[in-house]
């Protein structure tokens, strides 16, 4: 399967802990899992890297107080550049177990070795699922097209060895991008230089973005999110009813989403009766 | 609506095009904005076509040419008829380099009455303007009520500011920023001073940044209270992995503010000498007192990693008080002027930008009034028997309110400019008084800087001015330039760094580049930028021709000048003689430029191009640059 110029290999094989996973996984290059560090105690709120977000994938400008189709990435609290004394990275966090993935219903998102989970645009039949399984509310749907964005870890990028064009910006030395083994290592000297906290290292069985917070998460915009794998979510009755009596995805898109409930039935429980899994 | 002032020269009728002829470059947005406050209308215009976008760029050229075709020389700063042209510049919100925040505006100035005015200004606000869709805005007419502009994409307009008239900057941004239901609106404003038409008032953006130099009082004779800007539109680029690789090389060229440089005097610190006592002393003493226990937060401009913006959280007398300021630190000099130190100068700094008053303006009328009350000129009772009494920050705290609001005889007067007060106190306080053409030097200490002294000499007074030259070449322009080092104490050599310096300072203003993003004392720190422009655009411009671009700029600002009146003479006779006294202590004691005038003044017109003594270009100048419709304001022969 060709998505952006490389290989995703076929749903359903094993991840690097030899369980099956419930959607597409591929690799970008070497295979090696890498990371995103954010450091808040280096961090001044100047949004070097929401604008670098918007630059790299030539997204609107504006709006960049909210996660949005044209805002992959926001810095909280949304006030102006430098004002708070306290800063937060939201965005999407590239879970090891995402369930955003594991709930499309005709796999338009994969999870790639090297750490991105990316949506394929040409994929997705703009159903919300993904929206509502998110555990940091990270993915948003376009206005335009129909379908769901957010950011890749610029997988484009990694795939040649660069770093993400927000960790590049960062002009504050806030931000760091490097293998998990390398990061982690980073994370957890930076955080015990400053009595601070490592968030993201559990968190939804672990994920590829690790925050060194000086405070609680919540007081950097950070939400509570449970150590299970696939964390537990809601996906509204209204939004799987519109999926099937409304127009979504069309008839070609419809047709996808059932024939892949067919062929792998064993993916709907991730969606309908999903029980999170302990690490 | 129609281009209502006379327009001479046939070239010029077509300068915006109703359907462009040729391509826009990459970076442009292609649309001006055209603001008749008189009419109340706002008209969207085409960007001048492609050959014309060449030879100006943008920024200050652009401007400064739109007026030369716009505005007669009769017309004075605060009259309906006189405009501001606001003008962004290709590089300007691209995202992909440092430093492109870049707007300039440029007006008659109100501070020397017969140059060019001229006020920059760096942040977010420029860029909001080019998200909006605009590359420019110029400003004509005269409401007969405060009014502010609206710019949301297609949507502008013009809206009531009674509510805001009378609010200090930091206000008037958060009440229209909240008014607009956006918090990424971006807000540029003036405050009391340049709603009362104090000479030298500012234009105050996204609170750290000010365009001073006049620009908030052509505003305020407007009635114009602010720009309110907001959009998401990105301006095209030619060659975006070119781009993005030019702008990696000049960020890697930028030398970083850090936090300690935001604990100490400032930039003269760099020579060992600030400005006190009116300029009679220059060493630094315990000026920074408590500087070092402030809570110091940078606030970088848009995509730029210089870091030059900061806040500060006091402490100490002034415990939680937050302070916003950006880089050049004269706001510091200003108050150790009146003999402030500590925490109070970065207080009456913040009060200073709220008010919207350039420093250098207030620094040197007060100083001037200070040393009258010390000599016994100024009589208590000619000021309702205030005393002035040196470093009494609650004396200095109201003299910004009476200057500000116009308020009493000496509020006006320091509202007018140091001139005026020197003329209106009489006696022998026209040889203490510091200002240049009748503006007022940016204020540090300028005077053991025989580079930069020039450079203040030259400027049109009601600017601050650029450039400074180099003790050596800037390695980038090895190739063509084989001089130095120069003496920091003979003249040889100086006129011709400074000119240089000039036309590179200028050309990183003309692409929408902010110059304090420029290093090019670095090898690839111009070179970059260049690059950084022409990839964004889809030119192939050379460094010369980027030379003669920004000298295409200064010939302009000088034909400005000639057409009301201006002459080069005016650069050594019409100063404050306090300027050009020796350095009265410390370690460059003895040392001024005065030895060395007007030769090296003279030196630098001829070498940039133009006559001694008028200051008027000569034709073979004006036919090199491509000027020649301009050639009835050469020198004769």
């Amino acid at each position: 399967m060709e998505r952006f110029g490389m290989t995703a290999t076929t749903n359903g094989q094993p991840g690097t802990d030899g369980q099956r996973r419930p959607y597409p996984t591929g690799r970008l290059s070497d295979g090696k899992p890498r990371a995103i560090m954010f450091d808040s105690s280096a961090c001044i709120g100047c949004r070097q890297c929401v604008e670098a977000c918007k630059d790299w994938n030539e997204l609107p400008r504006g709006n960049t107080y909210k996660i949005n189709p044209s805002t992959w990435l926001t810095m909280e609290p949304p006030v102006l550049e430098g004002t708070a004394s306290i800063w937060g990275r939201n965005s999407c966090m590239h879970c090891e177990y995402p369930a955003c993935a594991s709930v499309c219903p005709v796999e338009a998102i994969t999870k790639y070795d090297e750490g991105p989970v990316v949506i394929d645009p040409n994929i997705c039949i703009g159903c919300e699922y993904c929206i509502h399984a998110c555990p940091w509310d990270v993915i948003s749907k376009s206005d335009v097209t129909g379908r769901a964005t957010k950011c890749t870890m610029c997988s484009d990028r990694v795939g040649k060895d660069q770093q993400p064009f927000c960790v590049q910006a960062c002009p504050a030395g806030a931000l760091a991008f490097g293998t998990v083994e390398e990061i982690e290592a980073q994370t957890s000297e930076r955080a015990a230089a400053t009595g601070a906290t490592v968030y993201g290292l559990r968190e939804a069985g672990g994920t590829h973005v690790l925050h060194v917070l000086t405070q609680p998460p919540e007081e950097h915009g950070m939400p509570e999110v449970s150590s299970d794998r696939y964390p537990a979510h809601h996906i509204p009755l209204a939004t799987e009813i519109k999926g099937v009596l409304t127009l979504t995805g069309g008839v070609e898109g419809k047709l996808r989403a059932v024939k892949n409930a067919v062929s792998k039935p064993w993916r709907l429980k991730y969606r309908y009766w999903h029980k999170p899994e302990q690490p | 609506m129609a281009i209502d002032a006379p327009v001479s020269g046939a070239a010029r009728d077509n300068l915006f095009p109703k359907v462009r002829r040729t391509p826009l470059p990459g970076g442009y947005m292609g649309k001006l904005l055209r603001i008749d406050l008189t009419a109340g209308t706002c008209q969207a215009i085409e960007l001048p076509e492609e050959p014309v976008l060449r030879k100006y760029w943008g920024g200050q050229a652009l401007g400064t040419y739109i007026l030369l075709n716009e505005m007669t020389s009769d017309v004075e700063a605060f009259s309906p008829q006189s405009k501001i042209a606001m003008m962004t510049g290709p590089v300007t919100g691209t995202g992909l380099t440092p430093g492109g925040t870049k707007m300039t505006a440029v007006y008659p100035s109100p501070a020397t009455r017969n140059t060019l005015g001229r006020g920059a200004t760096s942040g977010f606000w420029g860029v909001a303007l080019k998200s909006a869709g605009y590359d420019g805005i110029i400003i004509q007419g005269q409401s007969d009520h405060p009014v502010y502009l609206y710019i949301d994409e297609d949507r502008v307009e013009l809206r009531d500011a009674r509510a805001v008239w009378g609010k200090g900057t930091r206000q008037t941004e958060d009440m229209l920023r909240r008014q607009s239901g956006h918090q990424d609106t971006r807000v540029a404003c003036i405050g009391p001073a340049g709603e009362n038409l104090i000479h030298a008032a500012m234009l105050v953006n996204d609170y750290n940044h000010v365009a001073a130099h006049g620009l908030g009082a052509v505003m305020g004779s407007k009635k114009l209270k602010a720009i309110v800007v907001r959009g998401t539109r990105r301006p095209p680029i030619k060659d975006k992995e070119a781009l993005i690789n030019a702008g990696q090389r000049w960020r890697g060229t930028l030398r970083a503010f850090d936090i300690k440089s935001r604990q100490g005097v400032g930039h003269g610190g760099s020579w060992g000498a600030i400005t006190r006592h009116n300029w009679r002393a220059t060493t630094i003493e315990d000026h920074a007192r408590g500087f070092d226990r402030n809570r110091i937060t940078p606030r970088p401009c848009f995509q730029c990693a210089r870091m030059c913006p900061w806040d500060a959280e006091l402490h100490g007398e002034r415990e939680g008080e937050i302070v916003h300021f950006n880089a050049g630190s004269e706001w510091l000099d200003t108050f150790f002027n009146l003999d402030i130190t500590g925490n109070d100068v970065l207080y009456l700094s913040e009060r200073i930008n709220d008010l919207g008053i350039e420093c250098s303006h207030f620094a040197d009328g007060a100083g001037l009034a200070f040393e009258a009350f010390e000599k016994g000129l100024l009589k208590p009772q000619q000021i309702g028997g205030m005393e002035l009494k040196w470093g009494d920050t609650a004396v200095v705290d109201k003299l910004l309110d009476m200057c500000a609001r116009r308020e009493g005889w000496l509020g006006n007067l320091l509202a007018e400019g140091p001139k005026e007060l020197a003329e209106a106190l009489g006696g022998d306080a026209k040889q203490w008084v510091v200002h240049t053409k009748g503006g007022t030097p940016a204020q540090h200490e300028w005077r053991p800087l025989l580079g930069n002294m020039l450079r203040e000499l030259v400027a049109s007074g009601g600017m601050k001015p650029q450039g400074g030259g180099s003790a050596t070449v800037p390695p980038d322009l090895k190739y063509r330039e084989n001089w130095g080092p120069l003496s920091p104490t003979e003249s040889e050599g100086w006129a011709w760094s400074h000119i240089l310096s000039e036309q590179y300072r200028q050309s990183s203003g003309l692409m929408g580049a902010c110059w304090f993003a420029m290093n090019q004392m670095v090898p690839d720190g111009y070179k970059s930028m260049i690059d950084a422009l022409n990839a964004t655009t889809g030119w192939n411009v050379t460094l010369d021709e980027a030379l003669d671009v920004g000298h295409r700029s200064m010939i302009l600002q000088s034909i400005f000048g000639t057409q009301r009146g201006w002459i080069a003479e005016n650069d050594w006779t019409d100063v404050g003689p306090r300027f050009l006294e020796p350095i009265p202590d410390g370690e460059h004691k003895g040392f001024t430029i005065a030895k060395f005038l007007p030769d090296i003044i003279q030196e630098y017109y001829r070498l940039s191009g133009r006559d001694e003594m008028t200051g008027r270009p000569f034709k073979d100048t004006l036919e090199r640059l491509g000027l020649q419709e301009f050639a009835e304001w050469s020198a004769s022969e």
